[in-house]
């Protein structure tokens, strides 16, 4: 059980975001590192098929993010460079309800659901509470949970730490470390994949260093040129 | 500014079925139009004052929510007076502050989401004749009330960038923007329904 890339490329118009590479992510806590425009976005956004490979396949759990589409988006759950964009129900209840609807569930049984999973991340006063008017650390957890509470095996975390206090990134990295899910996190925050089991450095569209966290980190340095 | 009424609580008014709160609601409308004697409606403009303030609102807000609209019935009522009478005034005003109690009671007691599952299942027979999705209307619906906040903060935001550049406030370069930077929004938050499976199947 793995993702799977097999010469996966992704092309928007004329631009090439991201060059063919071929390679398997299985293990539990993958970092992607790179500077903005390099192609970090695109990489991921072809796990759960949000975008599809111009060339070439990708395949999650043995299932095709093009043909299985809907399936791949049930097993990898993502959460957004800005996570307010994908809260879009009002009130914090209604949105982690949201991501349950039209699945047969019966509504006490998706009350239950949601109030568990808020109980989880510790977000439970946020529950009647103005997804507008969430702090960026509140957002950032509720995304979380809106995600998890539909039970995906995959997470895919688009820089969480983003405009984040110290206080709130230290709680979203302890969050995110208590994830049972397979993790994959971008982040420019080099602190947070830093004790992650594989970091995949990517520059102008190509991958240019996958490896151990402090190599790739090395590497990262060496491209930025600081 | 457009925000959710519903107040958390779990009075008996707050679990009835949304299909009883609205049909309630429409039949009394109905209903109360054909009544004028002051023996009926004032006991139901009582009950319905006593459902409303039962439901825990604090007082101000309470008020604050029927404000407007009492007032403007006051003055509907007062001219009703002086050309119909004063029998006629006080039915009048009896009459519509209980529905609108009635109503208030019921937006305060029901979430969107409530809401929302309510209309689907009323659209249900037009999404038979294939005339409409109904999910997608309640869909609708639950992104206006979500987004509309965002996008008057972000028309304060670009209000403020001008003020902040001593940049005459003009429509051209306050709405382009506004526009362009929304509909950028639109294509991440259409993706964010995708990721998050709303999809049909
Ligand atoms: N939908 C799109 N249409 C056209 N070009 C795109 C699209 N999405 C991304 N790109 C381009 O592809 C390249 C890679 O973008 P991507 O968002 O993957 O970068 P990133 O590494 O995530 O950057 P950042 O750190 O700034 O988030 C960029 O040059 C970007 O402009
Ligand atoms: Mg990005």
């Amino acid at each position: 059980m793995a993702i799977q890339f097999t010469d996966s490329s992704v092309r928007f118009g004329q631009k090439t975001a991201l060059h063919p590479l071929s390679l398997t992510l299985a293990e539990r806590r993958i970092g992607i590192i790179g500077l903005n425009g390099s192609g970090k976005t695109t990489f991921a956004r072809l796990i759960n098929g949000l975008v599809k490979p111009t060339e070439g396949r990708v395949t999650v759990n043995g299932l095709d993010t093009v043909a299985d589409d809907r399936a791949v988006l049930g097993e990898a759950g993502f959460i957004f460079q800005n996570p307010q964009h994908q809260l879009i129900m009002p009130i914090v209840r209604e949105d982690i309800a949201f991501g349950l609807k039209n699945r047969g569930l019966t509504n006490a049984e998706i009350a239950a659901k949601t109030n568990a999973v808020l109980a989880r991340f510790s977000v439970s006063h946020l529950a009647g509470r103005r997804v507008h008017e969430l702090s960026g650390g509140e957002t950032q957890l509720v995304a979380i949970a809106s995600v998890v509470v539909t039970g995906p095996k995959i997470l895919i975390l688009d820089e969480p730490t983003n405009q984040l206090d110290l206080k709130n990134r230290r709680l979203v990295a302890a969050t995110i470390d208590g994830l049972e899910q397979q993790v994959l996190v971008i982040s420019h925050d080099l602190g947070l994949v830093d004790g992650f089991e594989r970091v995949l450095l990517f520059h102008e569209g190509q991958l240019i260093a996958d490896g151990q966290a402090d190599d790739t980190i090395r590497r990262y340095h060496e491209v930025a040129g600081c | 500014m457009l925000r959710s009424l519903y107040i958390e609580g779990n009075t008996p008014f707050h679990r009835l079925p949304v299909r009883v709160k609205l049909i309630t609601l429409m039949t009394a409308s109905i209903a109360l139009f054909f009544v004028s004697s002051l023996q009926i409606l004032v006991p139901t403009f009582v009950t319905t004052l006593c459902l409303y303030l039962a439901l825990g609102l604090p007082w101000r807000e309470a008020f604050g929510r029927i404000g407007w609209i009492a007032f403007a019935i006051a003055i509907v009522a007062l001219a009703t007076w002086y050309f119909n009478g004063l029998h006629e005034a006080l039915a009048l005003t009896f009459r519509l502050m209980a529905l609108v109690l009635l109503a208030a009671a019921i937006t305060a007691t029901t979430t969107i989401s409530a809401f929302m599952d309510e209309i689907t299942v009323m659209l249900q027979p037009l999404e038979r004749l294939g005339l409409m999705r109904a999910a997608d209307v309640s869909l609708a619906l639950g992104l206006v009330l979500r987004f509309v906040p965002e996008i008057l903060d972000r028309y304060e935001n670009i209000r403020e960038a001008h003020r902040a550049r001593g940049l005459p406030i003009r429509p051209l370069t306050l709405f382009v923007p506004l526009i362009i930077l929304t509909l950028k929004d639109a294509d991440t938050i259409a993706m964010a329904i995708d990721a998050r499976g709303f999809r049909r199947q």
